[in-house]
């Protein structure tokens, strides 16, 4: 499946897992991506401008209920941490997930999302403030 | 092994500026170039890499900003496939320079929308091959497709995948009235789920090939049927010598886009595949009847690479 390329500005997340430092040989059935950071010290997360919003913040319970949402979508392991940070691409959700994430939303929030809106989504916290964006011009 | 010592001999402060020199990775097995209207898939299957030593080979092919997000992946498993997929499209490519360009020498660009393709450097005394090319991947398979000089797209899909929305809903919502009529024909569940993925992957393809983006075309727009090759059309049941895949706009239906040719098929017994192309509408070899030729390698870079075009692991093939 694709990913669906995305034209926001990204906030660089932090790592979700406490990836365990491997010593020694490898063991053969848990190949380590962890151990490459060491051998390429060169590499640094780049840290990118902050995109600042105009518009205010969506409400934490919002964030909260879309993070669940996706988190069930994509069925990630429990102990996954999943913020207003985290890119849709980086969390592995392919085109079909997206659209799907976007149904559930719509759903869970009694609103229609236009495809326009959908494609300017690629964090959570996009979502959960287009979802306050919409509910209140349902309501207003 | 030689790659642990070096490994060791590493100054663990993070910014130390030397280059661990890594040893030359085995050669990779030349491919000759892709044919008019054939398309070359590769593919690799992430958990037959059990050798933890050629993560390293692979981090070592990819530039600062690919290893940069390959480890803003959520998570190992996601790393390891981000890995895996610059690996795998950077192999790939350097099979068709005839030995003359690394897999670590590629550079890439984006299309101004947004759609990866090679940015050769210049060289003096050779013209390297107009290379096309597009990757897809799920959680258990990356798949690469490479063309000649014509826009390509992939698309693979595990055939298991379940969606967690009614699939019909789904349709109604994405799909074209003219996909969603043929969906509804279907009696049972099942036939209903494999058939929507099976239209998905070939609109992702033709999505893919045509480089715009997803919102460059949208899903609603178009339909992909089967057509029968005396143009009449064939619901349900298709015969794959008698009919064959095509696309037209909803705005225009019985207007083929015959710009594009497909091909549809299953893959490792585990994934639906799907693959668009564009026709050279100056050859006048390239006719409407003319289908896409497939050939596919199974292959893990730098271990083992297998031709698998004419094995059970390629099936089902419509074109």
């Amino acid at each position: 499946m694709a990913s669906i390329s995305a034209t926001a500005i990204s906030i660089p997340t932090r790592p979700r897992h406490s990836l365990q430092a491997v010593n020694g040989i490898f063991g053969l059935k848990s190949v380590s991506i962890s151990s490459l950071k060491r051998s390429f010290p060169s590499i640094r997360l780049q840290p990118t401008p902050m995109h600042f919003r105009v518009c205010c913040a969506a409400k934490p319970e919002t964030v909260q209920k879309v993070c669940g949402i996706v988190k069930k979508q994509l069925a990630l392991p429990e102990d996954t941490t999943i913020t207003g940070e985290s890119k849709f691409s980086a969390l592995g959700a392919d085109s079909l997930d997206t659209v799907e994430i976007v149904m559930g939303l719509e759903e869970a929030f009694d609103i229609g999302v236009e495809e326009e809106s959908a494609q300017s989504i690629s964090t959570v916290q996009d979502a959960a403030d287009l979802i306050e964006k919409l509910v209140a011009a349902k309501s207003g | 092994m030689s790659w642990l010592l070096r490994r060791n001999m590493l100054p663990l402060h993070s910014n130390s500026l030397a280059r661990r020199p890594l040893a030359s990775p085995p050669p990779l097995l030349p491919a000759p170039l892709p044919s008019p209207r054939e398309t070359h898939l590769w593919y690799v299957v992430p958990d037959q890499l059990k050798d933890a030593s050629l993560l390293n080979q692979y981090m070592d092919l990819l530039s600062p900003c690919e290893r940069q997000s390959v480890l803003r992946m959520n998570g190992e498993r996601l790393q390891k496939g981000a890995l895996l997929a610059r690996a795998l499209v950077r192999t790939t490519l350097a099979r068709y320079t005839d030995c003359r360009v690394s897999p670590k020498s590629f550079k890439f660009r984006k299309n101004r929308f947004g759609k990866p393709e090679v940015e050769w450097n210049k060289y003096d005394l050779w013209a390297p091959p107009p290379l096309q090319f597009n990757i897809s991947h799920t959680s258990t398979m990356i798949a690469c497709g490479v063309a000649l000089d014509l826009p390509i797209g992939v698309d693979i899909e595990e055939k298991q995948r379940k969606t967690r929305n009614n699939i019909l809903s789904l349709a109604r919502r994405y799909f074209s009235p003219v996909e969603v009529a043929y969906l509804r024909t279907l009696a049972d569940l099942e036939s209903q789920r494999h058939e929507f993925i099976r239209l998905w992957t070939l609109k992702e393809a033709y999505v893919k090939a045509l480089g715009r983006g997803f919102s460059g075309a949208p899903f609603k727009d178009f339909t992909i049927r089967l057509e029968a090759s005396n143009s009449k059309q064939v619901t349900g049941e298709s015969k794959s010598d008698a009919s064959r895949i095509v696309v037209e706009a909803v705005d225009h239906p019985g207007i083929l886009m015959n710009r594009w040719h497909f091909a549809l098929f299953e893959l490792n017994n585990s994934h639906y595949a799907a693959v668009c192309m564009e026709r050279d509408v100056k050859d006048p070899a390239d006719r409407e009847n003319n289908s896409l030729k497939l050939e596919v390698w199974r292959t893990l870079p730098f271990v083992e690479d297998e031709c698998v075009t004419e094995t059970a692991a390629v099936k089902n093939i419509i074109r």
